[in-house]
Protein backbone atom coordinates (compact mmCIF):
# COMPACT_ATOMS: atom_id res chain seq x y z
CA UNK A 1 0.00 0.00 0.00
CA UNK A 2 2.85 2.34 1.00
CA UNK A 3 6.28 2.01 -0.45
CA UNK A 4 8.96 4.37 0.76
CA UNK A 5 12.41 4.10 -1.10
CA UNK A 6 15.51 5.43 0.09
CA UNK A 7 14.07 8.81 1.33
CA UNK A 8 16.18 12.18 2.03
CA UNK A 9 15.40 15.43 2.62
CA UNK A 10 17.29 18.20 3.48
CA UNK A 11 16.18 21.65 4.66
CA UNK A 12 19.05 24.30 3.79
CA UNK A 13 21.63 22.67 5.85
CA UNK A 14 20.30 20.12 7.79
CA UNK A 15 19.71 17.06 6.28
CA UNK A 16 16.91 15.56 8.18
CA UNK A 17 16.46 12.21 6.46
CA UNK A 18 18.97 10.14 5.15
CA UNK A 19 17.68 7.43 3.28
CA UNK A 20 14.92 5.53 4.62
CA UNK A 21 13.48 2.78 2.87
CA UNK A 22 10.00 0.87 4.09
CA UNK A 23 6.79 -0.72 3.00
CA UNK A 24 3.51 -0.79 4.52
CA UNK A 25 0.88 -3.40 3.59
CA UNK A 26 -3.12 -3.26 3.28
CA UNK A 27 -4.14 -3.66 7.16
CA UNK A 28 -1.23 -2.56 9.16
CA UNK A 29 -0.83 -0.54 12.02
CA UNK A 30 2.20 0.85 12.04
CA UNK A 31 3.58 2.92 14.65
CA UNK A 32 6.24 5.43 14.00
CA UNK A 33 8.51 6.06 16.81
CA UNK A 34 11.81 8.14 17.32
CA UNK A 35 12.57 10.83 19.51
CA UNK A 36 12.13 14.69 18.81
CA UNK A 37 13.82 15.37 15.40
CA UNK A 38 14.34 12.22 14.38
CA UNK A 39 12.54 12.78 10.64
CA UNK A 40 9.16 11.56 11.96
CA UNK A 41 6.66 13.99 10.77
CA UNK A 42 8.67 15.07 8.06
CA UNK A 43 8.57 11.40 6.98
CA UNK A 44 4.69 12.16 6.80
CA UNK A 45 4.91 15.43 5.18
CA UNK A 46 6.28 13.85 2.39
CA UNK A 47 4.15 10.78 2.28
CA UNK A 48 1.00 13.26 2.34
CA UNK A 49 2.36 15.48 -0.38
CA UNK A 50 2.42 18.34 1.60
CA UNK A 51 6.74 18.93 1.00
CA UNK A 52 8.87 17.44 -1.55
CA UNK A 53 11.24 15.01 -0.77
CA UNK A 54 15.26 15.37 -1.66
CA UNK A 55 15.67 12.43 -2.94
CA UNK A 56 13.99 8.57 -3.10
CA UNK A 57 10.49 7.71 -3.93
CA UNK A 58 7.65 7.29 -2.28
CA UNK A 59 4.68 5.57 -3.66
CA UNK A 60 0.56 5.40 -2.30
CA UNK A 61 -1.30 2.44 -3.48
CA UNK A 62 0.57 2.88 -6.83
CA UNK A 63 0.94 7.12 -6.81
CA UNK A 64 3.44 8.38 -7.39
CA UNK A 65 3.61 11.08 -4.76
CA UNK A 66 5.77 13.72 -7.19
CA UNK A 67 3.78 12.65 -10.30
CA UNK A 68 0.14 12.12 -9.15
CA UNK A 69 -0.20 14.05 -5.84
CA UNK A 70 -4.13 14.37 -6.43
CA UNK A 71 -4.50 10.66 -6.86
CA UNK A 72 -2.50 10.32 -3.32
CA UNK A 73 -4.15 12.95 -0.86
CA UNK A 74 -7.33 11.12 -1.92
CA UNK A 75 -6.71 8.13 -0.83
CA UNK A 76 -5.03 9.48 2.53
CA UNK A 77 -6.95 11.09 5.96
CA UNK A 78 -3.98 13.27 7.99
CA UNK A 79 -3.68 14.37 10.63
CA UNK A 80 -1.13 17.19 11.26
CA UNK A 81 1.05 17.43 14.25
CA UNK A 82 -0.67 19.87 16.36
CA UNK A 83 -3.96 19.65 14.54
CA UNK A 84 -4.40 23.22 12.90
CA UNK A 85 -7.98 24.08 12.76
CA UNK A 86 -9.92 26.93 11.89
CA UNK A 87 -11.06 28.03 15.35
CA UNK A 88 -13.98 30.53 13.79
CA UNK A 89 -15.80 27.64 12.38
CA UNK A 90 -18.56 25.34 13.95
CA UNK A 91 -17.91 21.66 13.86
CA UNK A 92 -19.98 20.46 11.65
CA UNK A 93 -19.68 23.51 8.78
CA UNK A 94 -16.08 22.46 8.89
CA UNK A 95 -16.48 18.83 8.42
CA UNK A 96 -19.12 19.60 5.97
CA UNK A 97 -15.94 22.24 4.10
CA UNK A 98 -13.47 19.07 4.52
CA UNK A 99 -16.15 16.64 3.24
CA UNK A 100 -16.71 19.13 -0.12
CA UNK A 101 -13.32 18.90 -0.87
CA UNK A 102 -12.99 15.45 -0.51
CA UNK A 103 -15.62 15.00 -2.96
CA UNK A 104 -17.94 12.99 -0.94
CA UNK A 105 -20.90 12.66 -3.17
CA UNK A 106 -23.86 15.89 -1.85
CA UNK A 107 -26.32 13.69 -1.13
CA UNK A 108 -24.29 11.46 1.47
CA UNK A 109 -22.09 14.47 3.38
CA UNK A 110 -24.81 15.04 5.91
CA UNK A 111 -24.27 10.97 7.14
CA UNK A 112 -20.67 10.70 6.84
CA UNK A 113 -20.53 13.72 9.75
CA UNK A 114 -23.18 12.14 11.58
CA UNK A 115 -21.30 8.75 11.17
CA UNK A 116 -17.92 10.33 12.29
CA UNK A 117 -18.71 12.57 14.67
CA UNK A 118 -20.41 9.52 16.39
CA UNK A 119 -16.88 7.48 16.07
CA UNK A 120 -14.81 10.51 17.40
CA UNK A 121 -17.32 11.14 20.30
CA UNK A 122 -18.47 14.80 18.57
CA UNK A 123 -22.25 14.28 18.33
CA UNK A 124 -22.94 16.66 20.90
CA UNK A 125 -20.46 19.09 19.70
CA UNK A 126 -20.95 19.51 16.08
CA UNK A 127 -23.39 22.58 16.60
CA UNK A 128 -20.03 24.43 18.57
CA UNK A 129 -17.30 26.76 17.95
CA UNK A 130 -14.28 24.83 17.19
CA UNK A 131 -11.78 27.59 19.21
CA UNK A 132 -14.37 26.93 22.25
CA UNK A 133 -13.37 22.99 22.32
CA UNK A 134 -11.01 21.34 24.62
CA UNK A 135 -7.84 20.22 23.27
CA UNK A 136 -9.06 16.80 23.50
CA UNK A 137 -12.03 17.92 21.56
CA UNK A 138 -9.65 19.51 18.89
CA UNK A 139 -8.06 16.42 18.66
CA UNK A 140 -11.48 14.28 17.81
CA UNK A 141 -12.84 17.15 14.95
CA UNK A 142 -8.67 16.64 13.72
CA UNK A 143 -9.13 12.91 13.55
CA UNK A 144 -13.13 13.13 12.63
CA UNK A 145 -11.66 15.56 9.23
CA UNK A 146 -9.23 12.44 8.31
CA UNK A 147 -11.78 10.17 8.24
CA UNK A 148 -14.81 11.92 6.18
CA UNK A 149 -13.78 10.40 3.32
CA UNK A 150 -13.62 6.88 4.58
CA UNK A 151 -9.75 6.81 3.30
CA UNK A 152 -7.60 3.90 2.62
CA UNK A 153 -5.04 5.18 4.57
CA UNK A 154 -4.62 7.04 7.56
CA UNK A 155 -1.84 9.34 8.66
CA UNK A 156 -2.22 10.53 12.11
CA UNK A 157 0.67 12.56 13.67
CA UNK A 158 0.64 12.02 17.40
CA UNK A 159 -2.47 11.17 17.79
CA UNK A 160 -2.82 11.41 21.11
CA UNK A 161 -1.13 14.24 22.24
CA UNK A 162 -2.53 16.18 24.72
CA UNK A 163 -5.23 13.97 26.03
CA UNK A 164 -5.90 12.98 29.28
CA UNK A 165 -5.59 9.14 29.76
CA UNK A 166 -9.39 8.23 29.20
CA UNK A 167 -9.52 9.86 25.65
CA UNK A 168 -6.14 8.11 25.07
CA UNK A 169 -7.91 4.74 25.60
CA UNK A 170 -10.84 6.13 23.85
CA UNK A 171 -8.78 7.10 20.67
CA UNK A 172 -6.45 3.92 20.77
CA UNK A 173 -10.07 1.83 20.56
CA UNK A 174 -10.72 4.08 17.62
CA UNK A 175 -7.35 3.34 15.91
CA UNK A 176 -7.58 -0.85 16.35
CA UNK A 177 -10.91 -0.47 15.03
CA UNK A 178 -10.22 1.46 11.94
CA UNK A 179 -6.85 -0.43 11.25
CA UNK A 180 -8.82 -3.44 10.66
CA UNK A 181 -9.57 -2.45 6.70
CA UNK A 182 -7.13 0.53 6.84
CA UNK A 183 -3.25 1.01 6.23
CA UNK A 184 -2.69 3.13 9.18
CA UNK A 185 0.29 5.21 9.87
CA UNK A 186 0.82 7.06 13.57
CA UNK A 187 3.82 8.53 15.19
CA UNK A 188 4.18 8.63 18.91
CA UNK A 189 7.02 8.90 21.42
CA UNK A 190 4.73 6.85 23.69
CA UNK A 191 5.64 3.33 23.74
CA UNK A 192 2.68 1.90 25.43
CA UNK A 193 0.84 3.66 22.86
CA UNK A 194 2.46 1.63 20.32
CA UNK A 195 1.90 -1.80 22.02
CA UNK A 196 -1.30 -1.07 22.80
CA UNK A 197 -2.38 -0.16 19.22
CA UNK A 198 0.21 -1.30 16.43
CA UNK A 199 1.20 -4.24 14.49
CA UNK A 200 4.29 -3.29 14.10
CA UNK A 201 7.16 -0.66 15.31
CA UNK A 202 9.48 1.36 12.76
CA UNK A 203 11.99 3.38 14.82
CA UNK A 204 14.15 6.83 13.15
CA UNK A 205 16.49 7.93 14.86
CA UNK A 206 18.61 10.97 13.25
CA UNK A 207 17.53 10.64 9.82
CA UNK A 208 17.73 6.83 9.25
CA UNK A 209 15.31 3.91 10.48
CA UNK A 210 17.36 2.00 12.78
CA UNK A 211 14.60 -0.64 13.86
CA UNK A 212 11.49 -2.41 12.12
CA UNK A 213 9.13 -5.63 13.40
CA UNK A 214 6.78 -6.95 15.84
CA UNK A 215 7.49 -5.26 19.16
CA UNK A 216 7.91 -8.65 20.03
CA UNK A 217 10.84 -9.67 16.97
CA UNK A 218 12.53 -6.96 18.41
CA UNK A 219 12.76 -7.90 21.94
CA UNK A 220 14.09 -11.03 20.85
CA UNK A 221 16.51 -9.30 18.22
CA UNK A 222 18.15 -7.01 20.73
CA UNK A 223 18.17 -9.24 24.00
CA UNK A 224 20.10 -11.82 23.23
CA UNK A 225 22.68 -11.90 25.10
CA UNK A 226 20.99 -12.08 28.15
CA UNK A 227 21.82 -10.62 32.00
CA UNK A 228 21.11 -12.09 35.04
CA UNK A 229 21.65 -10.35 38.53
CA UNK A 230 23.23 -12.46 41.48
CA UNK A 231 22.44 -11.16 44.83
CA UNK A 232 23.89 -13.81 47.70
CA UNK A 233 25.00 -13.10 51.37
CA UNK A 234 27.68 -15.11 53.10
CA UNK A 235 30.40 -15.05 50.51
CA UNK A 236 33.17 -12.46 49.50
CA UNK A 237 33.16 -11.00 46.14
CA UNK A 238 35.96 -12.63 44.96
CA UNK A 239 34.52 -16.08 46.30
CA UNK A 240 31.34 -15.70 44.08
CA UNK A 241 32.92 -14.10 41.50
CA UNK A 242 34.86 -17.63 41.18
CA UNK A 243 32.35 -19.53 42.10
CA UNK A 244 30.22 -18.65 39.25
CA UNK A 245 32.37 -17.69 36.38
CA UNK A 246 33.23 -20.97 34.94
CA UNK A 247 29.21 -22.04 34.54
CA UNK A 248 28.63 -22.98 30.78
CA UNK A 249 26.98 -20.02 28.76
CA UNK A 250 28.69 -17.16 31.00
CA UNK A 251 31.20 -15.07 29.34
CA UNK A 252 31.54 -12.33 32.30
CA UNK A 253 30.76 -11.92 35.86
CA UNK A 254 31.16 -8.24 37.20
CA UNK A 255 30.61 -6.36 40.77
CA UNK A 256 27.01 -4.77 40.46
CA UNK A 257 25.69 -2.89 43.43
CA UNK A 258 23.53 -3.63 45.76
CA UNK A 259 21.33 -1.54 49.06
CA UNK A 260 21.55 -4.35 51.00
CA UNK A 261 23.98 -4.61 54.01
CA UNK A 262 26.39 -8.05 53.95
CA UNK A 263 25.32 -8.63 50.41
CA UNK A 264 27.39 -9.44 47.33
CA UNK A 265 25.53 -8.51 43.89
CA UNK A 266 27.23 -9.60 40.66
CA UNK A 267 26.11 -8.90 36.98
CA UNK A 268 26.75 -12.18 35.01
CA UNK A 269 26.09 -11.63 31.06
CA UNK A 270 25.74 -14.95 29.10
CA UNK A 271 26.20 -15.96 25.69
CA UNK A 272 23.36 -15.74 23.03
CA UNK A 273 20.45 -17.55 24.11
CA UNK A 274 21.88 -19.41 26.89
CA UNK A 275 20.18 -20.17 29.92
CA UNK A 276 22.21 -20.50 33.02
CA UNK A 277 19.95 -19.44 36.22
CA UNK A 278 19.26 -22.61 37.03
CA UNK A 279 23.41 -23.77 37.68
CA UNK A 280 23.75 -20.25 39.39
CA UNK A 281 21.11 -21.19 42.11
CA UNK A 282 22.83 -24.94 42.73
CA UNK A 283 26.26 -23.93 43.04
CA UNK A 284 25.46 -20.97 45.48
CA UNK A 285 22.80 -23.20 47.82
CA UNK A 286 26.21 -26.01 47.22
CA UNK A 287 28.73 -23.58 48.94
CA UNK A 288 26.19 -22.46 52.10
CA UNK A 289 25.37 -19.29 50.79
CA UNK A 290 22.40 -17.73 50.56
CA UNK A 291 20.26 -16.55 47.66
CA UNK A 292 18.86 -13.43 47.79
CA UNK A 293 18.22 -12.38 44.24
CA UNK A 294 18.19 -14.13 41.14
CA UNK A 295 16.78 -12.03 38.59
CA UNK A 296 17.06 -11.91 34.58
CA UNK A 297 17.03 -8.59 33.12
CA UNK A 298 14.29 -8.36 30.28
CA UNK A 299 15.33 -5.49 27.96
CA UNK A 300 11.66 -4.38 27.68
CA UNK A 301 10.66 -2.02 24.73
CA UNK A 302 11.45 1.65 26.83
CA UNK A 303 14.86 -0.17 27.07
CA UNK A 304 15.01 -1.14 23.07
CA UNK A 305 14.27 2.55 22.48
CA UNK A 306 16.82 3.93 24.17
CA UNK A 307 19.26 1.43 23.07
CA UNK A 308 18.53 2.22 19.50
CA UNK A 309 18.30 5.74 19.59
CA UNK A 310 21.08 6.80 22.68
CA UNK A 311 22.89 10.05 21.88
CA UNK A 312 26.49 8.13 20.40
CA UNK B 1 -14.75 19.95 -14.06
CA UNK B 2 -17.78 19.62 -11.58
CA UNK B 3 -14.83 19.14 -9.15
CA UNK B 4 -13.39 22.18 -9.84
CA UNK B 5 -16.61 23.89 -9.61
CA UNK B 6 -17.30 22.60 -6.33
CA UNK B 7 -13.88 22.96 -5.00
CA UNK B 8 -13.40 26.55 -5.85
CA UNK B 9 -17.39 27.16 -4.53
CA UNK B 10 -16.44 25.66 -1.22
CA UNK B 11 -13.69 27.79 -0.77
CA UNK B 12 -15.19 30.71 -1.25
CA UNK B 13 -17.93 30.28 0.78
CA UNK B 14 -15.67 29.65 3.59
CA UNK B 15 -13.78 32.93 3.10
CA UNK B 16 -17.35 34.76 3.11
CA UNK B 17 -18.75 33.15 5.83
CA UNK B 18 -15.35 34.10 8.21
CA UNK B 19 -16.09 37.59 7.46
CA UNK B 20 -20.20 37.52 8.58
CA UNK B 21 -19.80 34.83 11.30
CA UNK B 22 -17.69 37.32 12.74
CA UNK B 23 -18.36 41.34 13.49
CA UNK B 24 -15.81 42.30 10.53
CA UNK B 25 -17.79 42.44 7.88
CA UNK B 26 -20.31 44.49 9.60
CA UNK B 27 -17.98 46.93 10.93
CA UNK B 28 -15.94 46.93 7.39
CA UNK B 29 -19.33 47.88 5.84
CA UNK B 30 -20.45 50.13 8.24
CA UNK B 31 -17.56 52.69 8.25
CA UNK B 32 -16.77 52.47 4.52
CA UNK B 33 -20.44 53.72 4.21
CA UNK B 34 -19.82 56.30 6.49
CA UNK B 35 -16.72 57.30 5.48
CA UNK B 36 -18.34 57.54 1.81
CA UNK B 37 -20.90 59.56 3.44
CA UNK B 38 -18.75 62.12 4.73
CA UNK B 39 -16.76 62.37 1.38
CA UNK B 40 -20.25 63.29 -0.29
CA UNK B 41 -22.13 65.18 1.81
CA UNK B 42 -19.49 67.27 3.89
CA UNK B 43 -16.20 67.56 2.19
CA UNK B 44 -17.53 67.70 -1.13
CA UNK B 45 -20.99 69.70 0.03
CA UNK B 46 -23.73 67.81 -2.31
CA UNK B 47 -26.22 70.09 -1.26
CA UNK B 48 -24.08 73.83 -1.44
CA UNK B 49 -23.08 72.10 -4.76
CA UNK B 50 -27.10 71.65 -6.37
CA UNK B 51 -26.23 69.10 -8.41
CA UNK B 52 -27.83 65.69 -8.80
CA UNK B 53 -24.30 63.78 -9.20
CA UNK B 54 -22.45 61.14 -7.89
CA UNK B 55 -18.72 61.92 -9.22
CA UNK B 56 -17.38 63.22 -6.51
CA UNK B 57 -18.05 60.33 -4.38
CA UNK B 58 -17.22 57.37 -7.04
CA UNK B 59 -13.90 59.42 -8.04
CA UNK B 60 -12.64 58.77 -4.64
CA UNK B 61 -13.80 55.15 -3.97
CA UNK B 62 -10.84 53.69 -5.72
CA UNK B 63 -8.49 56.16 -3.44
CA UNK B 64 -10.84 54.38 -0.51
CA UNK B 65 -10.19 50.87 -1.68
CA UNK B 66 -6.69 51.64 -1.27
CA UNK B 67 -6.78 50.76 2.00
CA UNK B 68 -9.99 48.96 2.44
CA UNK B 69 -9.30 46.18 -0.21
CA UNK B 70 -5.71 44.96 0.80
CA UNK B 71 -7.07 45.00 4.24
CA UNK B 72 -9.85 42.29 3.33
CA UNK B 73 -7.74 40.61 1.41
CA UNK B 74 -4.26 40.05 3.61
CA UNK B 75 -5.38 37.44 5.91
CA UNK B 76 -6.03 34.89 2.70
CA UNK B 77 -2.85 33.31 2.95
CA UNK B 78 -0.96 34.18 5.12
CA UNK B 79 -2.99 33.53 8.42
CA UNK B 80 -3.20 30.01 7.07
CA UNK B 81 0.41 29.98 6.98
CA UNK B 82 0.93 31.44 10.53
CA UNK B 83 -1.91 29.13 11.96
CA UNK B 84 -0.83 25.90 10.43
CA UNK B 85 -3.92 25.41 8.55
CA UNK B 86 -2.10 25.43 5.01
CA UNK B 87 -1.22 22.02 6.02
CA UNK B 88 -4.35 20.57 5.64
CA UNK B 89 -5.56 22.64 2.82
CA UNK B 90 -3.10 21.61 0.49
CA UNK B 91 -2.95 18.02 1.57
CA UNK B 92 -6.77 17.90 0.31
CA UNK B 93 -7.18 16.84 -2.87
CA UNK B 94 -7.10 20.24 -4.54
CA UNK B 95 -5.06 22.44 -6.72
CA UNK B 96 -3.20 25.20 -6.24
CA UNK B 97 -5.06 27.48 -8.73
CA UNK B 98 -8.18 26.01 -7.28
CA UNK B 99 -7.35 27.18 -3.73
CA UNK B 100 -6.30 30.81 -5.74
CA UNK B 101 -9.28 31.47 -7.26
CA UNK B 102 -11.32 30.03 -4.65
CA UNK B 103 -10.11 32.70 -1.93
CA UNK B 104 -10.23 35.48 -4.80
CA UNK B 105 -14.10 34.47 -5.87
CA UNK B 106 -14.65 34.58 -2.03
CA UNK B 107 -13.01 37.96 -1.66
CA UNK B 108 -14.75 39.33 -4.79
CA UNK B 109 -18.08 38.60 -3.50
CA UNK B 110 -17.19 40.32 -0.43
CA UNK B 111 -16.28 43.52 -2.61
CA UNK B 112 -19.88 43.01 -4.23
CA UNK B 113 -21.58 43.54 -0.86
CA UNK B 114 -19.53 46.11 -0.16
CA UNK B 115 -20.49 48.06 -3.51
CA UNK B 116 -24.20 46.46 -2.84
CA UNK B 117 -24.03 48.24 0.23
CA UNK B 118 -23.33 51.64 -1.33
CA UNK B 119 -26.27 51.46 -3.83
CA UNK B 120 -28.19 53.48 -0.95
CA UNK B 121 -26.18 56.89 -2.43
CA UNK B 122 -27.65 56.76 -5.76
CA UNK B 123 -30.95 55.60 -4.35
CA UNK B 124 -30.96 58.66 -1.92
CA UNK B 125 -29.78 60.91 -4.67
CA UNK B 126 -32.13 59.31 -7.57
CA UNK B 127 -35.10 60.44 -5.68
CA UNK B 128 -33.76 63.74 -5.48
CA UNK B 129 -32.74 64.46 -8.87
CA UNK B 130 -32.24 63.34 -12.11
CA UNK B 131 -29.03 60.76 -12.01
CA UNK B 132 -27.36 59.71 -15.20
CA UNK B 133 -27.82 56.17 -15.05
CA UNK B 134 -25.47 55.13 -17.64
CA UNK B 135 -22.64 57.14 -15.78
CA UNK B 136 -23.56 55.12 -12.13
CA UNK B 137 -23.58 51.93 -14.05
CA UNK B 138 -20.19 52.65 -15.79
CA UNK B 139 -19.05 53.76 -12.26
CA UNK B 140 -19.92 50.56 -10.78
CA UNK B 141 -18.31 48.38 -13.34
CA UNK B 142 -15.53 50.14 -12.65
CA UNK B 143 -14.90 50.31 -9.34
CA UNK B 144 -15.63 46.68 -9.77
CA UNK B 145 -12.97 46.44 -11.75
CA UNK B 146 -10.61 48.44 -9.60
CA UNK B 147 -11.68 46.45 -6.82
CA UNK B 148 -11.08 43.00 -8.54
CA UNK B 149 -6.99 44.49 -9.10
CA UNK B 150 -6.48 45.71 -5.50
CA UNK B 151 -7.73 42.28 -4.10
CA UNK B 152 -5.44 40.12 -6.65
CA UNK B 153 -2.70 42.29 -5.40
CA UNK B 154 -3.55 41.45 -2.04
CA UNK B 155 -3.78 37.75 -2.35
CA UNK B 156 -0.56 37.54 -4.00
CA UNK B 157 0.76 39.36 -1.19
CA UNK B 158 -0.68 37.88 1.37
CA UNK B 159 1.12 33.94 -0.06
CA UNK B 160 4.17 36.05 0.59
CA UNK B 161 4.45 36.21 4.43
CA UNK B 162 3.10 35.02 7.12
CA UNK B 163 2.66 38.35 8.66
CA UNK B 164 -0.86 39.71 7.76
CA UNK B 165 -0.11 43.46 8.34
CA UNK B 166 3.23 43.36 6.34
CA UNK B 167 1.47 41.80 3.50
CA UNK B 168 -1.35 44.79 4.24
CA UNK B 169 1.58 47.54 3.67
CA UNK B 170 3.01 46.23 0.71
CA UNK B 171 -0.45 45.68 -1.40
CA UNK B 172 -1.05 49.19 -0.11
CA UNK B 173 1.83 50.72 -1.85
CA UNK B 174 2.04 48.27 -4.55
CA UNK B 175 -1.75 49.47 -5.22
CA UNK B 176 -0.95 53.28 -4.54
CA UNK B 177 1.79 52.85 -7.03
CA UNK B 178 -0.25 51.77 -9.47
CA UNK B 179 -3.28 54.37 -9.07
CA UNK B 180 -1.01 57.18 -9.34
CA UNK B 181 1.94 56.22 -11.31
CA UNK B 182 0.51 58.83 -14.39
CA UNK B 183 0.63 61.77 -11.59
CA UNK B 184 3.96 60.54 -9.68
CA UNK B 185 5.82 60.56 -12.98
CA UNK B 186 4.49 63.82 -14.24
CA UNK B 187 5.82 65.58 -10.87
CA UNK B 188 9.02 65.55 -12.67
CA UNK B 189 8.54 65.04 -16.19
CA UNK B 190 5.32 65.99 -17.58
CA UNK B 191 6.31 64.55 -20.97
CA UNK B 192 5.71 60.69 -19.21
CA UNK B 193 1.98 61.23 -18.13
CA UNK B 194 0.42 59.67 -21.17
CA UNK B 195 3.04 56.87 -21.39
CA UNK B 196 2.47 56.09 -17.85
CA UNK B 197 -1.42 56.48 -17.86
CA UNK B 198 -1.80 53.19 -19.81
CA UNK B 199 -0.63 51.80 -16.18
CA UNK B 200 -2.49 54.01 -13.89
CA UNK B 201 -5.35 51.98 -12.32
CA UNK B 202 -6.88 55.48 -11.75
CA UNK B 203 -6.41 56.72 -15.36
CA UNK B 204 -8.71 53.46 -17.03
CA UNK B 205 -11.29 53.95 -14.18
CA UNK B 206 -11.91 57.42 -15.36
CA UNK B 207 -12.74 56.52 -19.02
CA UNK B 208 -14.86 53.92 -17.59
CA UNK B 209 -16.60 55.80 -15.00
CA UNK B 210 -17.65 58.31 -17.81
CA UNK B 211 -19.87 55.89 -18.85
CA UNK B 212 -17.43 54.63 -21.48
CA UNK B 213 -16.78 51.44 -21.93
CA UNK B 214 -13.51 50.74 -23.81
CA UNK B 215 -12.33 47.12 -24.61
CA UNK B 216 -8.71 48.41 -23.62
CA UNK B 217 -9.42 49.06 -20.27
CA UNK B 218 -11.70 45.57 -19.55
CA UNK B 219 -8.13 43.97 -20.66
CA UNK B 220 -6.28 46.38 -18.47
CA UNK B 221 -7.77 45.30 -15.48
CA UNK B 222 -8.13 41.66 -16.37
CA UNK B 223 -4.33 41.56 -17.53
CA UNK B 224 -3.62 43.20 -13.68
CA UNK B 225 -5.78 40.47 -11.79
CA UNK B 226 -4.17 37.52 -14.16
CA UNK B 227 -0.97 38.39 -13.34
CA UNK B 228 -1.54 38.55 -9.74
CA UNK B 229 -3.56 35.34 -9.34
CA UNK B 230 -0.72 33.67 -11.48
CA UNK B 231 1.98 35.23 -9.46
CA UNK B 232 0.08 34.01 -6.01
CA UNK B 233 -0.45 30.45 -7.31
CA UNK B 234 3.36 30.44 -8.17
CA UNK B 235 4.23 31.97 -5.02
CA UNK B 236 1.77 28.84 -3.20
CA UNK B 237 3.54 26.34 -5.67
CA UNK B 238 6.93 27.21 -4.48
CA UNK B 239 7.16 24.77 -1.48
CA UNK B 240 6.99 21.86 -3.95
CA UNK B 241 10.30 23.44 -6.01
CA UNK B 242 12.64 20.38 -5.18
CA UNK B 243 15.71 21.54 -3.57
CA UNK B 244 18.78 20.58 -5.60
Amino acid sequence: MIEVRDLTKTYDQIEALKGISFSVARGEIVGFLGPNGAGKSTTMKILTCFMPQSGGSVRVDGHDVNDDPLAVRRKIGYLPESTPLYPEMLVYDYLKWVADLRGVPRAQVAERIRKVAKMCGLSDRLAQTIGTLSKGYKQRVGLAQALIHDPEVLILDEPTSGLDPNQIVEIRNLIRDLGKDRTIILSTHNLPEVMATCTRMLIVHRGRLVADGTPAELQAREEDHPRVRVVVEGATVDDAKQALSDIEGVDEVRPALTAQDGAVALELVGAKGAEFRGEVFRRVVDRGWKLVELHREVLDLEGIFRKLTQEV
Amino acid sequence: MSTALRNVGALARRELAFFFNSPIAYIAITVFLAVCGVQLFVIHDFFGDNQATLRPLFEQIPLFFILYLPAIAMRLISEERRAGTIELLVTLPVTDTQIVLGKFVGALAFLAITLGATLVFPLIVGTIGDLDAGVVIGSYLGLFLVGAAYLAIGLMTSTWTKNQIVAFIVAVLLCAFFYGVDAMVASFWEGGRDAMAALSFKAHFTNIARGVVDTRDLVFYASVVAVALVAAKLSLEARNWRQA
